[in-house]
């Protein structure tokens, strides 16, 4: 490209003239990538836009129907017999929530470890940081399998317990990921600021570095809640699933997933339909905990 | 090299035969200079060249990272704070820092001033309250936020939230203060309330400044030290420095023929 030179003639006329065509050969054809690149990514966008509203827009005309008073006070029963998803729902809320009790301090502190603590032995830290990685891409059905091994094989039974330990095992690689990626994100002249005042190091990580980044690392526990809303493989040989009301977490326990992975293949439309809503009370599930963090960081950015 | 004896003021801190080295890099070298109570003293030299190097020596800043050691004597309060079983936080709040960018901490103005207070006094509200105030006017920076204590210090502007470190490091009392080129990050007329302020804080404080702005040595300064590849080339006072520099070297630094 050439350089326009602004000449006092040019400042007096109207931008007019050969030099401000920019019709040469490497003019056109820049304006033409242009345009292609452009129309590609308007395409790309649609194209996910699209999927994601055919989606919805599937869910919910299959599943609002059943979003009815007894879907959520009664339990699952036998085909014909009515029912609903009391307590796949209670279930769910109880091994997620477990789960991230069990997962985000352990994935806090290793993140705390991997981002703060760097002056201790690299190879250590290189190790548990691809170790966490390696675990964030494991087929969740290997986990599954391995608490069967660990903890329903000695006990002799499924339980809800179980399936928690086998999603927190999914929410420690995500929260280990986020918060070391926030924790560094923290500019290193903070750090500098907080030791220059005489602070000892954990009151450093604590109260200033955590704190800093607190938006991001909360974003990460509350993605890693909704990664595992949603998790089928790892409830299979853990919780197995409960037909009847259960809370205790020492019995099997019945959750979404399982339950719409059980009635979604059936022949039976009243359990293909309660499938259908489940899994819409999943999504606007997610939905919402996105929401609440959009709202939560709009909040605390003021 | 030449040191110029202050008779008129005892040293706060004497460096004596320093070294430092980051790894194999030999950045200071066998320096020594003192540091006269209650006067302000301007680090100038090109940079690279052992300033900042310094500053961080004297609070034990290097200690943070592995692999940067010194070696030679930083005598503070009757003690080399650069030897062994010193209690580094305790030295941190006795030696303030304040850095190049101004660095709030992402709370309140009120409780950026009470974190550093908190890690060494316990005092009850009041006491706390009338600290925060004390020091918030002491930087003039009281009149701009008094209504607004509680709100996240983010929001201010980069020449008040400098006034606020500024503010948050005396805040702890200590006896000297370091300033890492704390204006060059600030426009004109921050830069100047800065000044103003140093000039003031200098009754209570002993006060180390590095800067590359030299007109700001010869404002701010009592003493001014002149850096070279980890040496120290001259010290004297502001006003010898600037007019009639004993080294060569000085001469064509502050005339601007190199750096």
């Amino acid at each position: 490209m050439t350089t326009h030179t602004t000449t006092a003639a040019a400042q007096a006329a109207p931008c007019a003239g050969a030099r401000w065509q920019g019709n040469s050969v490497s003019d056109i054809r820049r304006r033409m990538v242009d345009r292609v690149a452009t129309a590609l990514c308007w395409a790309a966008t649609a194209l996910v836009l699209l999927m994601l509203f055919s989606i919805l827009f599937v869910l919910v005309r299959n599943g609002v129907g059943g979003l009815r008073w007894v879907t959520f006070v009664h339990v699952t029963q036998p085909p014909g017999q009515g029912g609903g998803l009391a307590n796949a729902i209670v279930g769910s809320l109880i091994q997620t929530g477990l789960a991230v009790l069990i997962g985000a301090p352990v994935g806090l502190l290793v993140g705390i470890y991997l981002a703060e603590f760097t002056a201790t032995d690299g190879r250590l830290i290189n190790f548990v940081r691809f170790v966490s990685d390696l675990l964030l891409s494991a087929p969740s059905i290997l986990v599954g399998l391995f608490i069967y091994m660990i903890v329903v094989v000695p006990s002799g039974h499924f339980s809800g317990l179980a399936g928690a330990l086998a999603l927190s095992m999914l929410v420690v690689p995500v929260v280990v990921r986020t918060t070391e990626d926030m924790l560094r994100l923290v500019p290193l002249a903070m750090r500098e600021a907080a030791i220059a005042l005489g602070a000892p190091r954990w009151r450093m990580i604590l109260f200033v570095c955590l704190r800093a980044a607190r938006e991001g690392v909360a974003t990460g526990i509350l993605l890693a809640l909704a990664r595992v809303s949603g998790e089928t493989a790892p409830l299979l040989f853990t919780s197995l699933g409960n037909m009847n009301w259960s809370i205790a977490p020492g019995r099997p326990m019945a959750s979404l997933p399982v339950t719409i992975y059980q009635y979604a293949g059936a022949a039976y439309a009243d359990w293909t339909a309660l499938a259908w809503t489940g899994a819409l009370l999943i999504t606007a599930g997610i939905l919402m905990i996105n929401i609440t963090v959009r709202l939560g960081l709009g909040r605390n950015r003021k | 090299m030449t040191v110029a004896q202050n008779d008129a003021a005892p040293a706060a801190i004497s460096v004596r035969n320093l070294d430092f080295y980051y790894g194999a890099h030999h950045a200071l070298k066998d320096i020594s200079i003192d540091f006269p109570q209650g006067q302000v003293t301007g680090m100038i030299g090109p940079s690279g060249c052992g300033k900042s190097t310094l500053l961080r020596v004297l609070n034990r800043m290097y200690d943070l990272y592995p692999g940067q050691r010194a070696t030679g004597e930083v005598i503070f309060d009757g003690c080399n704070i650069i030897g062994p079983k010193v209690n580094l936080n305790v030295l941190r709040s006795r030696v303030g820092m304040v850095f190049q960018k101004p660095t709030p901490f992402p709370m309140s103005i009120y409780d950026n001033i009470a974190f550093g207070v908190r890690l060494h006094e316990r005092l009850d509200r009041a006491a706390m309250d009338a600290r925060v105030e004390d020091v918030l006017r002491r930087v003039a920076l009281w009149p701009e936020v008094r209504d607004r204590l509680r709100d996240s210090a983010a929001a201010l502007s980069g020449g008040q939230q400098q006034r606020l470190c500024i503010a948050r490091t005396i805040a702890t009392r200590p006896e000297v203060v370091l300033l890492d080129e704390p204006t060059s990050a600030l426009d004109p007329v921050s830069t100047a309330r800065i000044e103003e302020l140093l000039d003031e804080l200098k009754a209570d404080f002993t006060i180390a400044i590095v800067t590359h702005n030299l007109q700001q040595a010869a404002r701010c300064a009592d003493q001014v030290a002149f850096f070279y590849m980890g040496e120290v080339v001259e010290v004297d006072s502001a006003d010898r420095m600037f007019t009639t520099p004993r080294e060569k070297r000085t001469q064509d630094y502050i005339t601007g023929r190199f750096g």
